[in-house]
């Protein structure tokens, strides 16, 4: 069956190759370049043949699809200007160029689409439909558009909404495949890992991509080519990577991505200076890098986000004597950390459309007298506000100060588009709030999760990058805080340190305070916990943050004495009704005899 | 006959392996699709189907002279039920439902069991021969049974008595009862009497049967009518509304109900409760356009206790949009979803 398949696909690449030879007439360049190497095509590479252009009535049909469900981001003419456009970053693709990211062709040519076959590996627009681009607002169209639509759709964008290119110009157009599928992985052994450490930085992938490939080498001065600001992926965070197919840990997507380029930005292909070897090396050591759980074992994915799936309690464990404060201390190392997602503050005026920082890796211990934890996220800098800033820490309402949200169109001199990388920063910042009484508190009820509310208050701690760390009193999402300098000073940062692109913040307070002001903490109980992020390069200040669910702190308990008792007595109990029942058997068989 | 026995037979082993494969993640798990939105029925339609072909199996082991104990039949159907719901049933339902599945299915096997004397017999003998303990195999056996089973019961009791930090569960009202009136930007609307004023037909009259008649088509896809387009410049009256409801929705609303209107959207997945799913026929389709109204513009905030309102991150969004584009908005997910707005009659 294989057989029979490669070797039609032979003959038609064959009549394919004669048909364009001789309208192309120049021949024999490239006619039977397997490899390669020899040929004046980058190694892992073959070329291919223009696809036929789909029929009207499949072009007819995807503008019915196109324009129920894709005008909104992409927009009336395709040039990724919808209504959304400009809240969200990264943009909505502009199809007008036929600029498109995610390929298995070379870099500068149109991707993969073959309007009679959705097959994996040869259809790159049809699986960036099909998956979408993790880490965008593009979703996965799997099992809401039919394979059929999805063809449609993509008929409808390749021939009418790509206006400077076309698919069958043979005199302009190439297609350059990267042979994927035939070409054999290197295994990511240590070895392979290290060499790809080593490349990353001979190939200067981490002058953009930051030392530890946390995106924050080159972050405030990338451009798309349209002239919209960028910023690097981060190879920690494999999951939003665009390419990855919704199967983020497959070391294939990132070869993939690195030997095809990403068009319409700097990113771009290695295929001419690497060779394929090397290509693997660099994969696998990116691959390597993306977050792990404790065995070193991928994180499980949920494939309905596609992000990594949480767990809203944070344990922190009982430890002995002083709380460390080197975060590598063995202490801290052997806790469990457990991921925090974050969305953007989208609930009151200033939302935050676009929030940089989406997760935030928490682990936390305590002993007898106070609690700690260990904040780690990423962000590209550390921002730390030029000058004396105009409010007072405790004030929130900053819009009489021109902290305003933006406009939703393009072009308006406040959009995002227009500030993005160029915001007046402010300080680094993270909070967390528990509720105070949480003890009375009639469940389920908690106060709000935006810095409670007037029935219910709430113990906010924060700390600024300006190094301050402070205790506040929350009692509404517009009300501003108040101080609680008597706690602040029992508080410690024990450390706060932003190092290649990574915020780790270490904050002890203690476990009991005043019961009518801070939180109170006991052991075995969930106290409702939300955390709070500022990235001061976004421009993130006040309600303009990201924000957390509602998530649960709880000191676990020493394991008590009766987890050791019953299940004993229950095991001493089936020993003796198992000698019942043997005896009975025994009693009756003799009876029967 | 025979040979349609042998297919079917076949092709349930092929298709266990594939979902035992599937389960321990050697073939990716989407390798049979679960199609959203059809998930109970395709369910049902599996398990027939293996149902169906487990008997094919059975019977062509019993023509071949290898027959299966009926002991051995029963515990590995339990098994597999047990597994297919744990493992195969996409988005996992909670462990009480399954136990709940559990015990229906091992009184079902129950009853197969015992359904004649002699199949009784047949069931019960291989327990008894352990029991007896009359050949060596099973004297070994036995001994292995009466040590293991206090050790493994030792266990999972130790197990169930550890202090359990898994999250407490909290049972919300999505739907909550919603008041009589609501004040919105000054003015008071009674959600029984107030109407969408954008759905109107080319008159300008409030007319439900018109609009009605050029929502997306329902099935897969959910498209537009094809002379039904909101882009189309000359479209006038209602279907500009939706067009304008939907600039609104895609600039404030998608980021978390999704640009497909299924609650899956750019900010979703850090939120919880999750963002409500318009496609789902539990939610606008069940749902009164002033209780929409109402739920829009007074947000999470403006829920009674029931619903969570300390937890929901829903904008009131009278605090970012005009009463106009509120209604504009409710009509263009309507018009989005192919669904009718529940009517008070």
């Amino acid at each position: 069956m294989r057989n029979l398949r490669s070797r039609s696909k032979l003959i038609l690449i064959l009549i394919a190759a004669v048909g364009i030879t001789m309208v192309s007439g120049s021949a024999g360049v490239w006619t039977f370049a397997e490899e390669g190497s020899g040929s004046g095509l980058p190694e892992g590479f073959k070329k291919g043949d223009l696809p036929p252009l789909p029929p009207a009535e499949m072009i007819e049909a995807g503008k019915r699809v196109y324009f129920t469900k894709c005008v909104w981001c992409h927009g009336v003419d395709g040039a990724g200007d919808g209504p959304s456009a400009d809240r969200l970053w990264p943009r909505p693709r502009n199809f007008n160029q036929g600029t498109f990211k995610i390929r298995h062709t070379a870099s500068g040519e149109l991707p993969l689409f073959d309007y009679r076959k959705p097959t994996p590996g040869q259809n790159d627009l049809f699986e960036t439909v099909t998956h979408g681009l993790p880490g965008s607002a593009m979703p996965s169209w799997e099992g809401i558009l039919t394979e059929e639509q999805r063809l449609q759709v993509l008929s409808f964008v390749t021939t009418q909404l790509v206006k400077d290119r076309r698919y069958d110009d043979k005199e302009t157009e190439t297609l350059t495949m990267l042979q994927l599928d035939s070409i054999k992985p290197i295994p990511p052994s240590k070895e392979s890992i290290e060499k790809g450490a080593q490349l990353v930085v001979d190939k200067k992938c981490i002058e953009c991509h930051g030392i530890n490939g946390r995106g924050d080498g080159n972050a405030f001065n990338l451009k798309d080519d349209w002239g919209f600001p960028i910023q690097p992926a981060s190879w920690h965070k494999c999951w939003n990577f665009r390419g990855s197919r919704q199967d983020a840990y497959n070391v294939k997507n990132i070869f993939r991505t690195f030997s095809t380029g990403v068009n319409g930005t700097p990113m771009p292909s290695f295929a001419d200076n690497t060779t394929v070897e090397e290509r693997w090396h660099i994969a696998n050591f990116v691959q390597s890098l993306c977050e792990r759980d404790t065995n070193g074992e991928p994180l499980p994915i949920d494939p309905l986000t596609d992000k990594p799936k949480v767990n809203f309690v944070i344990r922190s464990g009982p430890v002995e004597g002083d709380i460390p404060d080197d975060p590598q201390h063995e202490l801290w190392q052997k806790r469990e950390r457990r991921i925090v997602l974050f969305g953007g503050q989208i609930t009151h005026k200033p939302r935050n459309f676009v929030n940089r920082i989406d997760d935030v890796w928490v682990r936390s211990i305590y002993n007898n007298k106070t609690i700690a934890f260990m904040f780690q996220w990423e962000d590209r800098s550390k921002s730390v506000a030029e000058k004396k800033l105009p409010f007072q820490p405790t004030e929130v309402n900053l819009d009489t100060y021109g902290i305003k949200e933006q406009p939703p169109k393009t072009g308006e001199p406040d959009s995002i588009a227009a500030n993005q990388n160029k915001y007046t920063v402010y300080n680094d910042a993270f909070a967390f709030q528990f509720p105070v009484k949480w003890q009375e508190l009639p469940p389920p009820e908690k106060p709000r999760f935006l810095w409670g509310d007037e029935k219910y208050h709430v113990d906010i701690t924060k700390w600024s990058a300006d190094g301050s760390l402070k205790a506040f009193t929350g009692s509404g999402w517009d009300q501003d805080f108040e101080d609680r300098d008597d706690f602040t000073e029992k508080m410690k940062l024990l450390k706060a340190e932003w190092k290649d692109g990574l915020w780790t913040l270490m904050i002890q307070r203690p476990i009991k305070g005043d019961y009518d002001e801070d939180t109170y903490f006991e052991m075995g109980k969930y106290i409702p916990t939300v955390f709070f992020a500022w990235d001061g390069h976004n421009g993130d200040i006040g309600r303009k943050m990201a924000v957390s669910a509602f998530y649960y702190t709880i000191l676990e308990p020493p394991i008590p004495k009766e987890t050791y008792i019953y299940p004993t007595l229950i095991a001493v109990g089936v020993v003796i009704l198992e000698g019942w029942v043997l005896t009975r058997r025994a009693n009756k068989k003799k009876g029967k005899i | 006959m025979k040979g349609l026995l042998w297919i079917a037979g076949l092709a349930g082993a092929v298709a266990v392996v594939v979902l035992v494969l599937m389960i321990f993640g050697l073939l990716p798990a989407n390798t049979v699709k679960l199609v959203e939105g059809y998930m109970p029925m395709q369910m049902l339609f599996e398990l027939a189907f293996f149902v169906g072909v487990f008997s094919a199996i059975s019977f062509l082991l019993n023509k071949s002279g290898f027959p299966l104990p009926r002991f051995w039949q029963g515990i590995a159907f339990i098994a597999f039920i047990l597994m297919y719901l744990k493992y195969r049933v996409y988005p996992p339902i909670p462990f009480s439902v399954r136990a709940m599945y559990g015990t229906v299915t091992i009184v079902g096997v129950f009853m197969w069991m015992s359904g004649n004397e002699e199949d009784w017999r047949k069931f019960k003998q291989p327990i008894l021969n352990v029991l007896d303990a009359g050949t060596r195999f099973h004297k070994t056996l036995r001994t292995g049974y009466l040590i293991g089973i206090p050790i493994l019961l030792w266990g999972f009791s130790y197990n169930s008595f550890l202090p359990n930090l898994d999250e407490p569960i909290e049972l919300r009202t999505v739907h909550p009862a919603p008041p009589a009136s609501t004040k919105v930007h000054g003015k008071t609307f009674v959600l029984q009497t107030s109407q969408n004023p954008y759905r109107v037909n080319p008159e300008g009259k409030y007319d439900q049967e018109y609009t009605n008649a050029q929502i997306v088509e329902q099935g897969m896809g959910r498209l537009m009518k094809p002379n039904a387009n909101p882009w189309d410049p000359k479209a006038e009256g209602y279907l500009k509304y939706v067009r304008e409801g939907g600039e609104i929705f895609f600039q404030n609303c998608h980021f978390c109900h999704g640009d497909n209107l299924n609650g899956r959207g750019l900010h979703a997945f850090a939120f919880n409760p999750i963002p409500a799913n318009f496609t789902d026929p539990g939610t606008i389709a069940q749902l009164q356009e002033t209780f929409i109204f109402w739920r829009v513009s007074k947000g999470g905030i403006g829920l009674p206790r029931e619903g969570f309102p300390w937890a929901s991150v829903m904008p009131p969004w009278e605090q970012h949009l005009t009463t106009d584009e509120i209604w504009k908005v409710v009509l263009f997910e309507y018009w989005h979803t192919g669904y009718y707005p529940r009517t008070w009659d």
